[in-house]
């Protein structure tokens, strides 16, 4: 059964102010809808094909038949890629960041829509909320920051970000390793907990707020006017929706633009 | 005299969780402070301006985030 639905039922509401799982960590483990051998096709396995489905139609009905004056989808579409490509793309790598934009796109509508899974009404999952999505996307970024650097540059760009040459000889082995490890290890980190925090945090909080609002508003007959208490779950939980509903957009501009950042500085090693 | 840890440490993860967000609150703000200063200054370079504003929150509040998550692992 659903892991929100399970929690409710055991909430005592007498005593306690809001419902809460005892372990906070069931609400993010969707059922499984079958297995394939081994491999065990959950819910959240379903939603992440789903995101990938939705971005691929997105485009589709936008630019099936592309007319000189453009319709209301096929404008939507190419002002979400010139987005990307000229704001993110462009701006930042360079002219040749054109050749970047199609990743970056890709990246960004399926990071925009699996996002917006947490605010769909019967969905309510935001599929980055499992570490696999964030750490997989930010592997890719890794490796083509990566690959693009050493085929720019190549050692160099390893030893003119281990041996700093801006900064003075007694520190350079200092500074250089603190860059080293910033770059090839902090940067792919940072980038996937940030975006997986965000969804966390913001999954938690509505589930459990908007949880608890309808289930102390629906036990009236148990608490009598305890569930008034529901009222105000319910209040700051619609409060809290439309902050994930920016959050969401934020989090895949944010990914998208920092990914950007990355590879531009392989393209342009500055120090 | 005896003393039980275990029951302060749900407490006590809270507590690790208020002092994380301290130090990217003040720095977010010290951030988009002085990005609104510079748009002031220069309005013709907002676009820019307002770019690297959110390149630099976004870095500092993974800090916090990675506490907040921490907070519920814990």
């Amino acid at each position: 059964m659903d892991p929100i639905i399970l929690a409710t039922a055991e909430c005592d509401f007498e005593n306690e102010v809001i419902c809460a799982p005892s372990n906070v960590l069931e609400l993010f483990e969707l059922p499984t809808l079958f297995h394939i051998g081994e491999f065990a096709f959950t819910r959240t396995s379903f939603l992440i094909l789903l995101a990938a489905f939705l971005s691929v139609l997105v485009l589709w009905l936008g630019l099936r038949k592309p007319q000189l004056i453009p319709g209301k989808m096929q404008m939507m579409v190419e002002g979400m890629v010139g987005f990307v490509r000229d704001g993110i793309a462009r701006d930042i790598i360079g002219p040749e960041g054109a050749k970047y934009a199609p990743y970056l796109f890709s990246m960004f509508i399926f990071i925009l829509i699996g996002n917006l899974f947490e605010v769909t009404p019967l969905i309510n999952f935001p599929i980055t909320s499992r570490m696999a999505i964030p750490i997989f996307l930010s592997l890719l970024t890794w490796a083509i920051f990566v690959f693009v650097g050493f085929k720019k540059n190549g050692i160099r760009y390893f030893t003119d970000i281990a041996w700093p040459k801006a900064v003075p000889v007694a520190l350079r082995p200092l500074v250089g390793l603190i860059e080293v490890v910033s770059t090839f290890l902090l940067r792919p980190l940072t980038l996937a907990v940030r975006l997986f925090a965000n969804l966390v945090a913001g999954h938690l909080m509505l589930s459990l707020l908007l949880g608890s609002g309808i289930a102390f508003v629906l036990a009236v007959g148990d608490i009598g006017f305890r569930a008034g208490l529901g009222f105000i779950w319910f209040g700051v939980g619609m409060g809290i929706y439309l902050f994930e509903i920016v959050v969401a957009i934020l989090q895949a501009y944010i990914f998208t633009l920092l990914s950007a950042v990355y590879i531009s500085s392989s393209e342009h090693p500055q120090h | 005299m005896e003393g039980n840890i275990e029951a302060l440490t749900g407490a006590l993860a809270l507590i690790g969780y208020g002092l994380a967000a301290v130090g990217p609150g003040v720095g977010i703000g010290i951030v988009v402070g002085n990005a609104i200063t510079a748009m002031a200054r220069q309005p013709e370079m907002q676009n820019d301006i307002r770019t690297t504003m959110f390149l630099g929150i976004a870095f500092t509040e993974a800090l916090a985030l990675i506490g907040f998550v921490l907070f519920f692992i814990a």
